[in-house]
């Protein structure tokens, strides 16, 4: 090109050199540029000039790599010390905490219980160990092993966790302790039948467990084991070494039962002798003249007969009791209408929570006369210690998401943002979840699967409500406070959601807010953890950018013209 | 865009969001030399960015859910750190820029290419570092922004708030603040027409 030409070409100003430099211009102008540059010398050189002084820049800031100053190396450590000693700290005070409302409100409550004549246990003791829920200790011990071999493995998968991915831990965690529950607790058969009509002759031995389903069932033989009966009429006559299980119509035991009797039924008799336990959920339980029980009696039912012998307690919630046998334990009930008859006789004391006082007839045997406790409808606001427990139940509610939002921060964030975001999803798993669980657990109880899990769901499940009433808390500070992506802000959200919550409760009336709210929260949890769950959203699995970046610090243009 | 000579350890970002310690522990021994030396660029003094690498590392702690798993997570990085050193700039009222956003007074004639070619040819990055130094904030971290952690114009515009088509003229303006203090120049750094 000749000096005459080159100075009647038109040079391109610096700007618009370093922005085709940095791929900043568009298609068209880029194509001028480059066009440009071929042919002016003078431009050429000014564009190779910018791109050395960006690569001078990058080099100038990327060298000299200063050592990480110790304060910043330790800084993690540091930090994470600290944290522990507030965790500690934590930890700390809500055992101290635990500990104040034993001494302070539960102690003094069993002590109450005793007094009534629970034979030194409490309520839940009674419940659990009297029940027909009690199996024994070998149960326990099988379910102690269990635990252990979920500790160990849990243990192993926390030694492994640097070796696997987390999730292949919880895995094999998980699919160790389903292997484990599934083996055969014990070798032994099973006689199981089913008809319209099933019947168990009076000289036929079943020499293990059986299962029966049938619209009329009569067991009049004998059953070595346990025996479970599922039907719309059931009697049996006959003898059970076993527990007996039923979830029928009606059921009538006028034989022999040597272990418990837990009965589901709309009528339920019983007649004969007991070894241990009855516990019966009905409309109408009759616990005949001729029966003997030889442990205690739990009953939620509409009605309760207790004309029977009864060697322990007696335990009824429901509608109506009318007491005319001999119970030789305590008595605890709790229902809107209490008779005791002249035939009745109590070796120890009487507990009645009701409506109205009870009818005691002249005659009756007690050892100590009834003690009554007349029934309120809704809370006491007059108590302080009213006001006690919900200050107690907000510390506690206040705790517990303070550690859950610690321990899964991006998990709670993501049920509150589900929360505000997704209502009506929200609300339709609340449905879902909030009673589809129990239920399933329920069913998971009695099969095969066993109590363990059923249990366990429904602890989950129980914990994930109140986990739900934290996280609506946590939205309701965000609706006041504005809102936080942070964990910290929003803790302290939560806290002041949480008592506005717990307020409201208090708002006679409005009681059942606390629970709306907990059952949205826990369709928000659900909604979170059926994310979590969906392949595509698979947390990290990839950070592959979505559009490919300029080359790191290094390529600052577009292709320089020879 | 990625941390110079970092792979992404996605595993230990997966962790981390989960609330893993050990994790959080991976991520901050593997970035926090990065990003202290982004602080040392863009701060003035080496407290500073001593504090400011502890302060972003708490935020980002905090902040982690909040990073979107399917894009670059140093990229993300970068930009909490850019975005804190600048608050941090802004609190203490040192941004000295003289700058506005009106891009017909930016000079847009050619500076001398021989002459801009020699000055690049003869610095050395040691000098370049100490002409960094004397710079005013708002240049200083545009350049620290585009040419060591390689944002974007639309994340650097983000970071300083200022209108995307005005990055560039920050950028050219800054290099002439650079190349002024390079040499001493002003006639240089200003550009004279060929």
């Amino acid at each position: 090109m000749s000096e005459i030409e080159e100075r009647d070409l038109k040079h391109l100003d610096e700007m618009t050199l370093l922005l085709y430099l940095e791929r900043q211009l568009d298609r068209g102008r880029g194509q001028e540029v480059s066009a440009h540059t071929e042919e002016c010398e003078a431009c050429r050189t000014l564009l190779r000039a910018l791109e050395r002084e960006s690569r001078l820049l990058t080099r100038a800031m990327l060298e000299d790599s200063e050592p990480l100053p110790s304060r910043l190396a330790q800084f993690q450590e540091a930090a994470r010390r600290s944290m522990q000693w507030i965790w500690g700290l934590a930890f700390g005070l809500a055992a101290t905490g635990v500990y104040a409302l034993y001494t302070g409100y539960i102690q003094p409550w069993q002590t109450q219980l005793e007094q009534a004549g629970f034979s030194g246990t409490n309520l839940l003791g009674l419940l659990i160990f009297q029940s027909p829920f009690w199996k024994g200790w070998q149960p326990v011990i099988t379910l102690l092993e269990i635990l252990a071999l979920a500790t160990l493995g849990g243990l192993a998968a926390m030694f492994v966790r640097r070796r696997i991915r987390r999730g292949s831990a919880l895995a094999l965690l998980f699919a160790s302790l389903c292997a484990a529950m599934m083996l055969p607790g014990q070798a032994s058969a099973t006689e199981m039948r089913k008809g319209d009509r099933v019947s168990v002759a009076k000289d036929e031995v079943i020499h293990s467990d059986m299962y029966v389903a049938g619209g009329q069932i009569r067991i009049a033989g004998t059953i070595e084991g346990d025996l479970v009966v599922a039907g719309g009429d059931v009697e049996v006559s006959g003898h059970v070494l076993g527990d007996l299980l039923s979830a029928s119509g009606q059921v009538r035991m006028t034989g022999q039962v040597d272990g418990s009797i837990r009965g589901y039924a709309g009528n339920i008799t019983v007649k004969g002798k007991v070894g241990r336990n009855v516990m019966t959920f009905g409309g109408d339980v009759n616990i005949d003249r001729d029966s003997t029980i030889g442990g205690s009696i739990t009953s939620f039912s509409g009605r309760l007969s207790m004309d029977g012998h009864v060697q322990r307690d007696v335990l009824a919630m429901g509608g109506q009791t009318n007491i005319s046998g001999i119970i030789a334990g305590s008595a605890k009930i709790r229902c809107d209408e209490l008779n005791i008859d002249s035939s009745a006789q109590i070796g120890g004391p009487v507990e009645f929570s009701g409506h109205k006082p009870p009818s005691v007839a002249e005659g009756a045997k007690l050892a100590s006369p009834v003690h009554f406790e007349q029934l309120k409808h809704g809370p006491d606001y007059s108590s302080p210690h009213y006001y006690i427990w919900q200050l107690i139940w907000a510390s506690a509610y206040i705790l517990f998401g303070l550690v859950l939002f610690a321990l899964m921060p991006a998990f709670s964030l993501q049920a509150v943002h589900s929360l505000e975001e997704q209502v009506g999803a929200s609300f339709g798993l609340a449905v879902l979840v909030g009673f589809g669980l129990p239920i399933a657990a329920f069913i998971t109880c009695v099969t095969v699967v066993g109590l363990f899990v059923g249990l366990s769901t429904l602890a989950l499940w129980y914990g994930a409500l109140h986990f739900g009433l934290v996280v609506v808390g946590a939205l309701i500070g965000q609706w006041l406070m504005g809102r936080t992506n942070e964990l910290w802000p929003l803790v302290g959200r939560m806290c002041v959601g949480v008592v506005i919550v717990r307020l409201f409760t208090i708002i006679p009336y409005l009681w059942f807010l606390k629970y709306i709210a907990a059952f949205w929260g826990l369709g928000a949890i659900s909604l979170v953890i059926f994310r979590r769950f969906q392949p595509a959203v698979a947390a990290g699995s990839s950070s592959t950018p979505t559009a490919q970046p300029l080359p790191p610090n290094t390529t600052v243009g577009g292709p320089l013209p020879a | 865009m990625s941390a110079p000579g970092i792979t992404e350890p996605t595993e230990a970002i997966a962790r981390a969001r989960a609330g893993d310690a050990d994790a959080w522990g991976e991520l901050y021994r593997e970035y926090a030399p990065a990003i202290f030396r982004f602080c040392r660029r863009a701060l003035p003094t080496r407290e500073d960015a001593e504090d400011a690498t502890m302060e972003i590392f708490m935020k980002l702690k905090g902040k982690l859910t909040q990073y979107d798993t399917t894009r670059s997570f140093s990229a993300w990085l970068y930009k909490v750190a850019a975005n804190h050193c600048w608050d941090i700039l802004r609190r203490r009222k040192i941004r000295q820029d003289k700058e506005t956003e009106d891009v017909e007074s930016v000079p847009l004639e050619h500076p001398e290419p021989s002459q801009l070619e020699k000055l690049i040819e003869q610095r050395s990055s040691e000098e370049v570092r100490k002409a960094l130094e004397k710079m005013g904030a708002r240049a200083r971290m545009a350049l620290v922004m585009r040419y060591y952690s390689d944002m974007s114009y639309d994340e650097i515009a983000d970071a300083l708030g200022v209108r995307r088509a005005f990055v560039g003229v920050v950028l050219l303006r800054a290099r002439h603040e650079l190349r002024q203090a390079l040499e001493g120049n002003a006639a240089l750094a200003a550009g004279g027409a060929l």
